[in-house]
């Protein structure tokens, strides 16, 4: 993906853990911390699965963890989609 | 100078080691289990010393010259990710335990390169993904070099099944599953509720006992949905459906103390929910539209389901490798390590032989040969002659001949021969030497030209690892080797691959009438396979074994009911 979108990426990643975690999409933003929100560590992991799977490219399972906010975990991603 | 390549399986349990030369071929695989004489060898080094020094002296490796790069079959020590083991399926206890096992092996390996000074201090270990290891060793005994490549286990680095496109023998991943849901966890849950013990490698006593059951379909459906198949990858089902068939199979369930035939339906329904759920993500590969499939991962030890592939599913051929578990991985991990050194070159294929293990010293059995008061003694230029007859005069045989086997199978290297044809034959193995239960078939081996005669479904089965339906008018005649049901776990043999048991079965032929031998493990219940002449004649001062072949020197029992030949 040479050109990111980060907006669709974003609305993926906050469906994602919106659906893991019950949380509204509405509520998620850049500093919105994960944990707090109640997202569990299986959850994290599936999740980078579900990245893996949706953008074909491989995700390391630690990543969710190496990032606290939405923000940063966005970032993150998008980051590892541009060097694809 | 050699730079040599040890691939060392570091998952904590089946820990093996193999090594590669720089040609990518493999000159030696076996499993610390052999060595040690400790079944499956929990927390056991792969490079344990006094094993790897041995294997470094099978292939001539010179510590003045040559090097060696050692590769470990996983990419990450499981225990690093913060993620609370799942106690869904299996206690979390256990999962707690297989992590420090893995953890301490993915740590440590390579260490004993500075005992036995190969390295000054710690060396550099490649790491590679443990799936891709199963791949990768699966590919090099396949007998084609392109088709898909499915890996089931009980646990990767992120998920428990993963799917690879082979083209010339090189494996790239299509997709892998994440997360709890696993097939071998589920198998390992399945084989306690029968009253068995995962940990002791039980599972082939489901697949035995399962012969003997009648799935029940409730029981069946709700065993299936403690997992969901999404895209072909096998997810974790709702604690409702797990609650729900945890429930369902209170009903079936046995103790360990209970009679096995108490847990028959309830192996026969769980084998038909494993076969059910692997059937779905088969069917999830037919769009990829291959013909040629590779199963591996320790699920591919499930022979029963393996029979029931060829001809569906768009495959025509399907290939399982001699060592699908986690010891075959030691093979996986040489051969990336290799690959690494060699970007461009393809993994090599169709090694079909799987006799990369320890071979016997003259001297050992020179040594027992000479031992007084036990034996009769016979040398013999036509060693396959003389086991033919001794075999159909009724002798149960143990044999030890050259390079023992990589994987869980003996292939006539480290076997117990016997004759088929006696109905009272698979009791009197139990009774006399192996000391296993009733419901646990023994398995055929026949050339590969003539299983078409004797089966349906007829398909090459080099390494045990395909149970086909014998054909109904047939099985009168071999009913020690027929299980309850019908099949046979069959050992499919050919000229260049096995010449030994190729001679053996037309010798035996020409004996019986009958081209088919009972093929069991050389070991008595509980013990692996045997390793040294000495652990082999352990077994015949032992038991009720009647002789053993050590190369072409036999040596039996005077008491033996067969006489030395004259």
């Amino acid at each position: 993906m040479s050109q990111v979108d980060i907006a669709e990426v974003s609305d993926f990643l906050a469906s994602e853990i919106s659906r893991r975690t019950g949380v509204p999409q509405s509520v998620l933003g850049p500093s919105t911390v994960l944990v707090d929100i109640g997202l569990q560590s299986l959850d994290a992991v599936m999740i980078c699965g579900e990245i893996e799977d949706k953008y074909a490219i491989e995700v390391e399972p630690t990543m969710m963890f190496e990032y606290r906010t939405f923000g940063e975990v966005l970032q993150a991603v998008g980051e590892l989609l541009a060097t694809v | 100078m050699s730079k040599w390549y040890l691939g060392l399986s570091t998952s904590g349990h089946d820990p093996a080691l193999a090594l590669a030369d720089e040609s990518g071929r493999v000159a030696f695989a076996e499993a610390t289990e052999r060595y040690l004489q400790d079944k499956r060898a929990w927390g056991a080094a792969p490079d344990h010393v006094g094993h790897l020094e041995s294997a470094l002296a099978a292939i001539g490796f010179d510590p003045a010259a040559d090097e060696l790069v050692v590769a470990s079959s996983w990419a990450r020590v499981k225990a690093n990710l913060p993620v609370r083991v799942s106690n869904a399926l299996l206690p979390a206890s256990d999962g707690l335990w297989l992590r420090g096992l893995q953890a301490h092996a993915v740590e440590a390996a390579g260490a004993s390169l500075l005992r036995l000074g190969l390295a000054a201090e710690q060396p550099e270990v490649l790491r590679f993904d443990h799936h891709e290891c199963h791949a990768a060793a699966a590919c090099y005994s396949a007998p084609f070099a392109d088709g898909l490549c499915l890996v089931i286990d009980g646990e990767g680095e992120v998920g428990a099944a993963s799917l690879y496109r082979v083209r010339t023998g090189r494996a790239e991943r299509l997709w892998r599953s994440w997360g709890p849901g696993s097939l071998g966890t589920f198998y390992a849950w399945l084989t306690g509720q029968c009253g068995f013990d995962w940990r002791a490698g039980e599972e082939w006593k489901v697949m035995g006992l399962a012969a003997f059951g009648t799935p029940d379909p409730m029981l069946v459906e709700a065993l299936q949905a403690m997992l969901t198949i999404d895209k072909g990858r096998p997810q974790l089902g709702s604690a409702d459906a797990i609650a729900r068939a945890v429930r369902a199979a209170g009903a079936y369930r046995r103790d360990a103390g209970d009679p096995a035939e108490k847990g028959a339906d309830l192996a026969a329904s769980g084998q038909l929910a494993y076969a059910m759920l692997v059937d779905q993500m088969l069917a999830a590969c037919v769009p990829l539209g291959e013909t040629n499939l590779i199963l591996t991962g320790g699920c591919a030890l499930n022979s029963s389901y393996n029979g029931t592939i060829n001809g569906r599913f768009g495959f025509e051929r399907v290939h399982v490798p001699p060592a699908p578990a986690d010891d075959g991985n030691a093979i996986g991990a040489a051969l990336l390590a290799w690959r690494q050194d060699h970007p461009a070159a393809a993994i090599p294929v169709a090694r079909t032989s799987p006799f990369l293990g320890t071979a016997i010293p003259r001297r050992a059995i020179d040594l027992a040969a000479q031992a007084q008061g036990l034996a009769s003694v016979t040398q013999s230029a036509q060693p396959a002659a003389l086991l033919a007859k001794r075999l159909a005069a009724g002798s149960i045989i143990g044999v030890m001949r050259g390079a023992a086997e990589f994987g869980p199978r003996a292939l006539g290297h480290r076997s117990i021969l016997a004759d088929p044809r006696p109905r009272d034959m698979k009791e009197r193995i139990n009774n006399r030497v192996k000391g296993r239960e009733t419901y646990r078939p023994f398995a055929p081996v026949i050339a590969a030209t003539q299983t078409h005669e004797w089966f349906d479904r007829a398909q090459p089965s080099p390494y045990m690892g395909f149970t086909l339906p014998w054909q109904a008018e047939k099985r009168d005649r071999v009913p020690a080797v027929v299980h309850h049901d019908g099949t046979g776990r069959l050992q499919t043999v050919d000229q260049e691959s096995n010449p030994w048991m190729a001679e053996l079965l037309s010798a035996f032929e020409r004996e019986t009438g009958v081209p088919i031998v009972l093929n069991t493990s050389f070991n008595v219940m509980g013990k692996p396979i045997v390793h040294t002449v000495q652990d082999a004649m352990a077994v015949l001062a032992t038991t009720g074994l009647d002789g053993v072949l050590l190369d072409d020197v036999l040596i039996e029992k005077s008491t033996s009911p067969a006489a030395p030949l004259q």
